[in-house]
């Protein structure tokens, strides 16, 4: 009766999971009438709009996930060794970005980094995009901040950081041949989930004027009618296929290393 | 010579102060022990040394330079610490050449190094592996080679047997005693185990809330406590409330047995004190209830009552000799030299 019930649950979620997936797939494949065909698609791939777009977005995904590193891993750790009781007033700021939403934070870029402001970044592409970076990183930084933290946990930070300091180690070096390297499989998890979200992300690179991939499928996605699904399946695949390549990097550079 | 010099250390935290006016001359090469139970500080004035904790007061010394204000990685000093502390993502080799790493030595001279080092705690095959394929005893090994390869001036040992199963305490506090005196190399060794302390020390400090009660070599902190703490933490002890019947002759009265010490005492009623092993049976001495007896293999261990204490004898076993049985009345003596005169108060 148990097992009758179980598989149930399992059919249900596969099908509310797979069902809206299948179904784009099939629409994304009908474009030339009457017979499924891969038109859509050769539509998407020979566009030049996707190609740049797509690809400033995996470019700023890496960095996000780089500037992500930097940040949450230092502060994580030094929070975890010195200021354990900082810890909850951590996590809240770490929290906000899901409480406080995309358009707000990035309206407050818009007024405080405007071209008649004392630091003008939005004068130029590269000082928006800038802006557009420290806004994706904190998008990500509850999803990196709980990984990294979670990770720590499973450390003893205080006696490996003495042990390191006895050995004659510096902060740097504690950090990054140390701290990073044993909690490099909560970073890649967190890294999974900011370049999903950086991908996808439509507001802030809307309102910062960005050719990044989220406004590309929303301008495609109101002037087209198969393309956008044949789209979706594209973008689905190679998130996929972006996040399956970090995981295989971060195997072959821990091959061995990671304990247990 | 003098190596190292904790001069005057003071330590609070908060307005609680947890090391009083600690002062310690240790010689190079000296194994010294600090021992005492839970937060008597003993842990602490290691951790200032290592330079984890600063000093409230006073100065540290090594070799004559002031480290007090260093930062614990310009210290020079190794550290083996109760967790281990191993570096899980590198190998054991990698572990004990990460010092050696730090301080820039070439990539060649430090594989010859590890190789020494692995040879000197007996585990020259398991380079390759990574800590987590060691048992606690090879892990602490790795750790104390670790600690060992750069040449550090001073060694500090923070509860290092502690974690690991008795048989494995033993073997590896005999080593890390032979590997100490092969290198000759300064060491502090904090325990609160007291056959620990005993075993491998040249001196022991023993440490009570704070304050160094007694430093003093093992020898000399067993056989003449010289507070009452130190004659109640180091070994078994046993007491006896004495009457004092003649101040000059030192001729006391304990549970209606009279004899004499042989020393003036003060007081009209003193505590005494005994060692397990420094009583004996005899035909005539203080009678002692007898309520149980173990038979420990070498030792036989009589547990009996003197006026309403416990009071424990251990003798050696021989075959000919008849155990007594719970309930008998038996009597105590010891010799003049072995009875401890306790001092009143805590």
């Amino acid at each position: 009766m148990r097992h009758v019930w179980s598989w149930g649950a399992i059919i249900l979620g596969s099908l509310y999971f797979l069902l809206p997936l299948i179904g784009t797939v099939e629409f994304s494949l009908r474009m030339r009438r009457g017979e499924y065909s891969l038109d859509a698609y050769r539509s998407v791939l020979a566009d030049p709009n996707f190609h740049a777009t797509f690809g400033f977005s995996v470019v700023m995904a890496l960095l996000t996930i780089l500037l992500g590193v930097l940040i949450v891993v230092p502060t994580a750790y030094w929070v975890r060794l010195r200021l354990p009781r900082l810890r909850p007033v951590i996590e809240f700021v770490t929290l906000l970005p899901l409480v406080i939403p995309a358009i707000v934070v990035v309206f407050g870029y818009i007024r405080l980094f405007n071209t008649s402001s004392w630091l003008p970044l939005t004068g130029t592409a590269h000082g928006t995009n800038l802006l557009l970076l420290c806004g994706y990183a904190t998008l990500a930084l509850p999803y990196m901040y709980r990984a990294v933290d979670t990770g720590l946990s499973t450390l003893d930070v205080r006696t490996l950081t003495e042990a390191a300091q006895s050995l004659g180690a510096g902060w740097t070096r504690i950090i990054g041949q140390l701290v990073l390297p044993n909690v490099l499989g909560a970073v890649m998890s967190g890294a999974f989930l900011s370049f999903a979200i950086v991908i996808g992300e439509f507001t802030m690179a809307t309102l910062l004027n960005r050719p990044a991939f989220g406004p590309y499928m929303q301008l495609l996605g109101a002037n087209r009618a198969y393309e956008p699904a044949a789209l979706a399946v594209i973008a689905f695949a190679a998130t996929w296929g972006c996040m399956g390549l970090m995981q295989l990097i971060s195997r072959v550079f821990g091959a061995g290393r990671s304990a247990k | 010579m003098t190596f190292l010099v904790l001069d005057h250390l003071q330590k609070s935290f908060g307005s609680t102060r947890v090391v009083h006016d600690f002062d310690l001359h240790v010689e190079k090469g000296e194994f010294v022990s600090f021992l005492g139970p839970s937060g008597c500080g003993k842990t602490t004035v290691l951790r200032m040394v290592a330079g984890f904790e600063t000093p409230s007061e006073g100065r540290i010394l090594i070799d004559g330079q002031d480290v007090t204000r260093l930062r614990p990685n310009q210290r020079q000093i190794g550290m083996v610490f109760q967790a281990y502390a191993l570096f899980p993502n590198l190998t054991v080799a990698e572990n004990v050449g990460f010092g050696l790493k730090v301080a820039g030595v070439a990539r060649a001279d430090r594989a010859d190094r590890v190789a020494e080092m692995l040879e000197l705690i007996g585990l020259p095959d398991l380079g390759a592996r990574f800590p987590w394929q060691l048992s606690g005893g090879q892990q602490q090994r790795v750790a104390l080679a670790r600690a060992l390869a750069p040449r550090p001036r001073v060694l500090l040992l923070d509860e290092p047997l502690s974690a690991l199963d008795a048989k494995i305490r033993v073997s590896l506090r005999n080593q890390i005693r032979a590997i100490q005196q092969q290198l000759g190399i300064t060491t502090i060794f904090v325990t609160h185990d007291q056959e620990e302390a005993l075993s491998i020390s040249d001196r022991i400090v023993v440490m009570h809330r704070g304050v160094a009660d007694q430093t003093g070599t093992p020898r000399e902190i067993y056989n003449h406590p010289a507070t009452d703490f130190v004659a109640g933490f180091v070994g078994t002890l046993n007491r006896f409330e004495a009457e004092v019947l003649d101040r000059g002759t030192g001729r006391v009265r304990v549970a209606g047995a009279e004899f004499s010490l042989n020393r003036p005492l003060d007081g009209d009623v003193i505590t005494l004190a005994a060692r397990p092993e420094g009583l004996a049976l005899a035909d005539e001495g203080i009678p002692a209830e007898v309520t149980g007896v173990e038979f420990l293999g070498s030792v036989q261990r009589v547990r009996a009552t003197v006026a309403g204490r416990e009071v424990v004898l251990d003798r050696f076993n021989a075959p000919s000799a008849a155990l007594p049985e719970p309930g008998e009345i038996v009597h105590f003596s010891a010799d003049r030299s072995t009875w401890l005169v306790l001092a009143r108060g805590d």
